[in-house]
């Protein structure tokens, strides 16, 4: 046989359209989909939630408003079930459906374009913008070894205490300065343990799920911290205000919650999770290296060449702590997203960051996104749309016994860790916030509690890969399996959703009392 | 949509370089292996590493990795942990596995003697890491190309590597499951949309571990009646030579009044292969329902070969095939001809 028979007459290396090659520069996939999508509905097929979520949104708004429910509300509401549609299947960008609920708003609900930008632009957004600046600026510093060095020197060598080192120490830094930022500095210090002590992943599977998990988990139990952990908390702190602040009332000066009273009400939550995670991660992967020495010493080594701390570290240190405290003291008057953007300001004045890491490291798509969200969020509670919802799933839950009380609040978490799992946990608050918050209103609840409840449940996104930043951070090692998220995140569901409603139930009545 | 439309007015020398660059290409036996690390890809690469001449054939392992999207990471772009990694010396996730996949198909030593490399870096969707290619290539012809790509998903990352070839082969590890009709619908593995999307022959490989060499290295080939189905069979009979792999020919009907005309087609069968020198191990014919008989019969060989069913990509979206069923249902590698 001819030694040329293989290309000729074995498997065919097809042109994908003859006609077409000759008149279309080849410029990729995505632009041969657009050609071929003319003629066979390929296009249609990528983007069909999008149609889908479009065409069950024309049904709902054709429809009569149901019951108690004016034209408004339903608009609101049709709009929101798209916007969520479009959030969980994500068939086209995701500041996309930010831009649809913006024009939305104008043409369906008649609004002035200007009151429409205004409702974008919030303290919570504020917050939002500045705190992932200042989260570029912090990974910018390279602290991340001398926090690897810390967790080394105080934990020794047994994995159990390496991996509980890096969730306390992730777990306190995220809880401040939001978990994005933690998982991006600690990954590094991860891989290099897992890599210093073997080269062969499959050797170290069980000891990579540990030893990654511990950042994700660790990051995502304490990002309900403190109010800066998480854009979701901002969030629920400016529903909190909208809903039923008035100025005229001191009676509804509790809603106002600053830092500090955020703090007492959260942080005990997280502390008290941070053991469990080290036990449910070593009871699910069972790692055989029982002792890290040698990576450690490796790791040690390798850390102790990059001398003292330079000036410059030290002024990130202090400058960090000023925006700490900035948040602790004054967030209260000045609100947490203008300390967050002072912070980001001081960090780029003193030149430890330049705008364009800035511009780059940040994606700006998200800020327009969680604007858009509680826009429509505050659109749920004008409209009444909001409380038709709230009242409409008590009256689901009454039969079940679950209209007040631990039954509610048991609903209202896992309501909320579904939805959470399905989307990032700020939309996941932004979406349900004027829902819950009303349903608080309506079954004669605490709207603080029930608003705690919802903000804390939204950390509990640990059964999926894009649940959490953290989550998705780690997974991008290429040490985890998508499957290793479910292993263990339903025991961990289970773990946070007990202590949550034992914190309803004992810690936070006393907290309100 | 309209961002992707295409751009027509290329220049006359890009149009060249392109065109002689395809034709070369043509006139190669290109494989590109899609890496996940998985055992099952590595295994295919295996497969691929066994065709011989190997001066005609060019291997390009491929590593798709997605792109950042939207709000999973919160906001803060990926890369930022991305750089912070190769800040720390570690590689990026992907390059390990290709850097397995090239020592399994040459040694270092052979590498720095024999073989010349080229690197070069292309942006890709607005991300910094972009596709980054190194070539190795031999001085008698063949090479093996590591590509690093990145693409909104690594389905559409596979199948726009292909638009650069185009290749004979596309082999991948197969997935855990398999969706059916309605399952697709809300999204299916990678390797499940590559073989119904892929314009050329697709390999999901395997790890039969009970059935791995049992007939020592033997393509189970099923074939039907239909022209297509027997042009396959002569094409995987011509792979299975360059392998040094033996061959047994294998049809099913669904009831026993058709075994005369089951017998006259392997008759025919056995008369188109020999015409091109290929040594036929055993023939049978299975009767019942095509999928079962052919797992069932399959179980101990090397691989099974179906021929692609000849409907257009969407109408597989729809209404699977028996080479469907197989490649979904089987625990041992299938290699789906087109």
């Amino acid at each position: 046989m001819a030694e040329n028979s293989l290309i000729n007459n074995s498997l065919r290396a097809y042109e994908p359209r003859e006609v077409w090659r000759r008149k279309v520069r080849r410029r990729g996939y995505q632009q041969l989909l657009f050609i071929q999508a003319q003629f066979n509905l390929y296009y249609f097929w990528e983007k069909r939630w999008f149609f889908i979520a479009m065409a069950l949104g024309v049904v709902l708004y054709s429809m009569p408003p149901p019951e108690g429910l004016s034209r408004e509300g339903q608009i609101v509401l049709t709009m929101s079930i798209v916007a969520i549609i479009l959030f969980v299947t994500e068939p086209i960008p995701l500041p996309t459906v930010a831009l649809l609920i913006i024009v939305g708003q104008v043409f369906l609900l008649g609004l002035g374009s200007t009151t429409v930008a205004k409702s974008l632009m919030t303290d919570s957004v504020l917050f939002i913008m500045g705190s992932l600046m200042l989260a570029v600026a912090v990974v910018k510093q390279k602290l991340d070894m001398r926090i690897a060095w810390l967790i080394v020197r105080i934990t020794g060598t047994k994995t159990t205490r390496v991996c509980f080192g890096i969730s306390l120490v992730s777990g306190v830094l995220a809880s401040f300065v939001g978990e994005h930022t933690v998982a991006a500095m600690m990954l590094p210090v991860g891989i290099t343990l897992i890599s210093l002590t073997s080269k062969d992943p499959k050797q170290v599977a069980s000891l990579a799920a540990v030893l990654l998990f511990s950042i994700s988990y660790g990051c995502s139990v304490a990002g309900i911290g403190t109010p800066s952990g998480g854009a979701r908390n901002a969030i629920m702190i400016g529903y909190w205000k909208e809903f039923f602040f008035d100025p005229g009332s001191p009676e509804t000066y509790k809603y106002l919650i600053d830092y500090l009273t955020w703090m007492f009400y959260a942080y005990p939550i997280f502390l008290i999770q941070l053991p469990f995670v080290t036990l449910i991660l070593h009871w699910t992967f069972k790692p055989r290296q029982k002792n890290l020495s040698r990576a450690v010493s490796k790791l040690r080594r390798q850390l102790s060449e990059q001398g003292p701390m330079s000036p410059a570290d030290w002024m990130a240190i202090v400058i960090f702590v000023l925006i700490l405290l900035g948040w602790i003291l004054f967030s209260g008057e000045v609100g947490l997203g203008t300390v967050a953007i002072t912070g980001a300001a001081i960090f780029l004045i003193a030149g430890l960051v330049k705008w364009e890491e800035i511009n780059s490291g940040v994606n700006w798509g998200v800020v327009l996104l969680y604007a858009a969200a509680i826009s429509l969020g505050l659109q749920m509670k004008d409209t009444g749309a909001a409380k038709w919802v709230a009242e409409s799933f008590l009256e689901f839950l009454s039969p079940l016994g679950a209209e007040s009380g631990l039954g509610l609040w048991a609903s209202i978490s896992v309501l909320t860790t579904i939805v959470t799992n399905t989307m990032s946990n700020g939309a996941a608050v932004a979406v349900l916030g004027p829902i819950v918050l009303n349903m608080a209103t309506v079954a004669g609840e605490s709207p603080i509690l029930i608003g705690f409840i919802t903000a804390v449940s939204s950390a509990f996104a640990y059964l999926t890969v894009i649940g959490t930043p953290a989550c998705t951070i780690v997974y991008a090692s290429g040490y985890l399996k998508t499957t290793d998220f479910l292993k263990v995140g339903w025991r961990m569901v289970i773990m946070s959703t007990l202590l949550l409603l034992i914190a309803s139930s004992i810690y936070w009545p006393f907290l309100l009392s | 949509m309209f961002q992707n439309w295409p751009k027509l007015h290329s220049t006359d020398t890009n149009q060249s370089v392109s065109a002689r660059l395809r034709e070369e290409r043509r006139n190669r036996f290109r494989i590109l292996v899609c890496l996940d690390g998985s055992p099952e890809s590595m295994r295919g690469l295996k497969v691929a590493a066994e065709i011989k001449p190997s001066k005609y054939c060019d291997i390009i392992l491929l590593y798709v990795r997605s792109i950042d999207q939207g709000l999973r990471t919160g906001g803060l772009q990926m890369k930022l942990a991305r750089e912070n990694m190769l800040e720390w010396g570690l590689e990026l996730p992907g390059i390990g596995y290709l850097k397995e996949g090239l020592s399994m198909l040459v040694n270092d030593e052979e590498l720095k003697a024999n073989w010349q490399i080229n690197s070069s870096h292309t942006d890709s969707w607005g991300d910094p890491v972009g596709d980054n290619k190194v070539e190795y290539k031999n001085s008698d012809g063949r090479s093996i190309v590591l590509k690093l790509k990145t693409a909104p998903d690594p389905a559409s990352g596979i199948l726009d590597q292909y638009e650069l070839g185009p290749y004979n082969l596309i082999i991948m590890g197969a997935p855990k499951t398999w969706r059916n009709e309605f399952g697709a619908f809300f999204g299916a593995p990678v390797a499940q949309k590559v073989a119904t999307l892929s314009p050329c022959s697709v390999l999901l490989s395997r790890i039969d571990i009970e059935g791995d060499d049992l007939n020592g290295k033997n393509h189970l080939i099923c074939f039907s009646m239909s022209k297509h189905s027997l042009d396959a069979m002569q094409r995987d009979a011509v792979l299975a030579y360059n392998c040094g792999h033996s061959i047994s020919l294998y049809t099913v009907i669904n009831q026993k009044s058709e075994l005369a005309d089951a017998e006259r087609l392997l008759d025919q069968a056995r008369e188109s292969i020999s015409k091109i020198g290929v040594e036929i191990k055993d023939v049978d014919i299975g009767i019942g329902d095509p999928v079962t008989e052919i797992i069932k019969k399959g179980s101990g060989y090397y691989l099974i070969s179906v021929a692609a069913s000849s409907k257009k990509w969407y109408k597989r979206f729809f209404t699977t095939g028996v080479a469907f069923n197989v490649m979904a249902a089987s625990d041992t590698t299938v290699l789906n001809i087109r």
